[in-house]
């Protein structure tokens, strides 16, 4: 198991693919609202990630106060950066998470993406605390 | 996420139709019908499509009711193999109603040999189909189109294209709307969506899309056959993709600006993605606008990759087979379009789902119109397809539609636990399937148990009125996405 799985579980983010017959249903679950858009990225990276390519990074902002719209932009991005930039999404260096969106760093490689993910849907979409922590799901067209 | 499925369960309509009535569920506007056999009704207990049926049963402005073809399954707000009408001018349209892959279709060819003619050339055959036809992580296409060039194209589609010596003249009278969808506008594509689409044209992609060699395995109206210009032994190519990330990114604009603007017309619903918005307000006409670009560039995507077809056999098999390799006709299964069905002028929503026009209507090519118009119905992978002619029945009972393919009946995650990429290959292989796939996962998670038995769909569609069988098509070589 990577090393970097291993810290983002003993962080206490995780995120599972559930049974879905026709599409790519996520479901996160974090500690934060911001460990969730972390959990989001490894995620998405474990869909679309080999392991070459060269080092690359990524600045992203969105704007936006709702959490779980905010949450398909975030993927909405990744999903961009994948298909024009070639973009493996692989850690946040950092993410800024405020009221009305946020900033962060995405560190990766720039590789040649499993061309899987068309979109982040609003189908089913949630982002909501739980059990002390937060949790989202999030349905991806495939 | 918790099921909201009305208790009723679907009731027998006749020996294809089934429906859930109006009253099942507060908010629903108009009733459920789904076209289906008693074994396929009952694998829909499996998935959620028929609360997501149930849900566009809600849309305002929809009339008579919301239909799902036999492939249905569960899909992200609309269910997948979902049509509903919209009354105009103030019903409403909805991007999810046609899908991120918008005007994702199939284009036969028909080749001018047999298999028995091909012989020993099938693998070269399919070897140079995979390399003419970028697919999978390829993205860039043979044609690099930006600004007043990728202008044209969302404009007028496949025929910009035949301006620029891509494909023939006579390949636009046998698309779908002749390859162009009214009232494009190239300006309501954003940004973002050109610089996902840029260098895509002529792409297959991935996922469920592919470029498949076959053989016309058996003619069953030998009137229709003939006017299609098939024949048993015949070797056909079979096209399936859509607008690529261009498609994708409008669809994923324009859910987001619908989703805000809901609110402004009263409109709720119980699923985000119904997003939607009177077809005639602002938000609905600027969907609509960008919906008819990316129709336009998924008809020249295939277009562009039957040009490339074309160029692959006349690689291998001569350049007097590349000149006598016809179109036959390309169909979309996401679009929405304005129809007029039961006196009235409506938004007709097909999210996974065929238009099926029956003989006689004017929007069918000359050629066809005495047989009704060509629908292709994929098979999965390793399985046959199925070329059909509309029906009178579809104008009667499901606003001019019918199936779009044998319809996923098991996840992905599901179909890679059974069989492994390279098990596979291997099957299919001893089959005398050639395959060619960029990766073991993406070929395993498109098996063939993965999706229901298209003979049933077929059968239902047929026996339901809406269209019959003209010819049944063998796989011979396979280049995935």
């Amino acid at each position: 198991m990577a090393r970097s799985v291993v810290e983002r579980r003993r962080r206490g983010m995780t995120h599972r693919f559930l049974d879905h017959v026709g599409e790519v249903e996520l479901e996160l679950e974090a500690p934060s609202e911001a460990g969730i858009f972390e959990a989001a990225l490894a995620a998405f990276g474990d869909l679309v990630g080999g392991d070459g390519g060269e080092p690359a990074r990524h600045e992203v902002a969105l704007a936006g106060s709702d959490r779980a719209l905010l949450l398909v932009d975030w993927l909405a991005e990744l999903v961009f950066l994948a298909e024009v930039e070639q973009f493996v999404p692989e850690r946040l260096e950092a993410l800024e998470l405020g009221a009305d969106g946020l900033r962060a760093a995405v560190a990766g490689r720039r590789d040649e993406p499993r061309p899987l993910v068309k979109a982040a849907t609003l189908n089913g979409l949630s982002f909501e605390r739980r059990d002390g922590g937060w949790r989202a799901h999030v349905v991806l067209d495939v | 996420m918790s099921s909201s499925t009305s208790e009723l369960r679907p009731v027998r309509v006749d020996e294809t139709l089934w429906e859930i009535p109006r009253e099942a569920r507060p908010g629903m506007r108009v009733p459920a019908r789904v076209f289906a056999d008693d074994e396929l009704l009952q694998a829909l207990a499996g998935d959620r499509s028929l609360e997501q049926l149930e849900n566009v049963a809600m849309l305002p402005g929809i009339v008579e009711a919301a239909l799902a073809m036999p492939d249905i399954h569960q899909g992200y707000g609309f269910p997948v193999g979902g049509v509903a009408a919209t009354e105009l001018p103030d019903g409403v349209v909805s991007p999810g109603g046609v899908g991120y892959d918008i005007n994702c279709g199939v284009r036969l060819l028909a080749l001018p040999l047999s298999d028995a003619e091909l012989g020993a050339r099938r693998t070269p055959l399919v070897h140079e189909l995979s390399r003419a036809v970028p697919a999978g992580a390829g993205k860039h296409g043979r044609l690099e189109l930006a600004g007043t060039e990728l202008d044209a194209v969302l404009r007028d589609g496949p025929g910009a294209l035949v301006a620029r010596g891509v494909g023939r003249e006579e390949d636009l009278e046998r698309t779908e709307s002749n390859g162009r969808l009214p009232d494009a506008d190239p300006a309501a594509v954003s940004q973002r969506a050109r610089e996902r689409g840029a260098g895509q044209l002529g792409t297959v992609g991935s996922g469920n899309h592919f470029v498949e060699l076959q053989r016309v395995e058996r003619v069953f109206d030998q009137a229709a056959a003939q006017a299609f210009g098939l024949a048993e032994g015949q070797l056909t190519v079979l096209i399936h993709s859509g607008s690529r990330g261009l498609g994708h990114q409008v669809c994923t604009d324009h859910v987001r600006a619908l989703d805000a603007a809901g609110g402004r017309y009263g409109i709720e619903l119980p699923d985000r993605q119904l997003a939607c918005a009177p077809a005639s307000s602002p938000e609905g006409a600027a969907y609509l606008r960008a919906m008819a670009a990316a129709a336009n560039f998924a008809f020249a995507n295939r277009h562009a990759l039957a040009d490339a077809v074309r160029r692959a056999v006349g690689s291998v098999l001569g350049p007097a087979a590349e000149q006598q390799t016809r179109q036959v006709y390309d169909v979309a299964h996401n679009v929405a379009k304005v129809e007029r069905h039961g006196g009235r002028d409506v938004l007709v929503h097909r999210k996974g789902a065929t238009r099926a026009f029956p003989a006689g209507s004017d929007e069918i090519p000359a050629a066809y119109r005495a047989v009704g118009q060509p629908v292709f119905i994929p098979g999965s992978m390793g399985t046959a397809s199925y070329v059909l002619a509309g029906e009178p029945g579809s104008m009667e009972r499901s606003f001019g539609t019918t199936c779009h393919g044998a319809g996923r009946a098991l996840s992905r995650t599901g179909a890679r636990k059974r069989i492994g990429g390279r098990e596979l290959r291997r099957q299919l292989e001893a089959q005398g399937i050639v395959v060619r796939c960029p990766t073991d996962k993406g070929l395993a998670e498109e098996a063939p148990f993965a999706y229901k038995d298209v003979e049933r769909v077929v059968d239902v569609v047929e026996r339901a009125g809406l269209a019959r069988r003209v010819a049944r098509l063998v796989p011979l070589g396979v280049v995935k996405g």
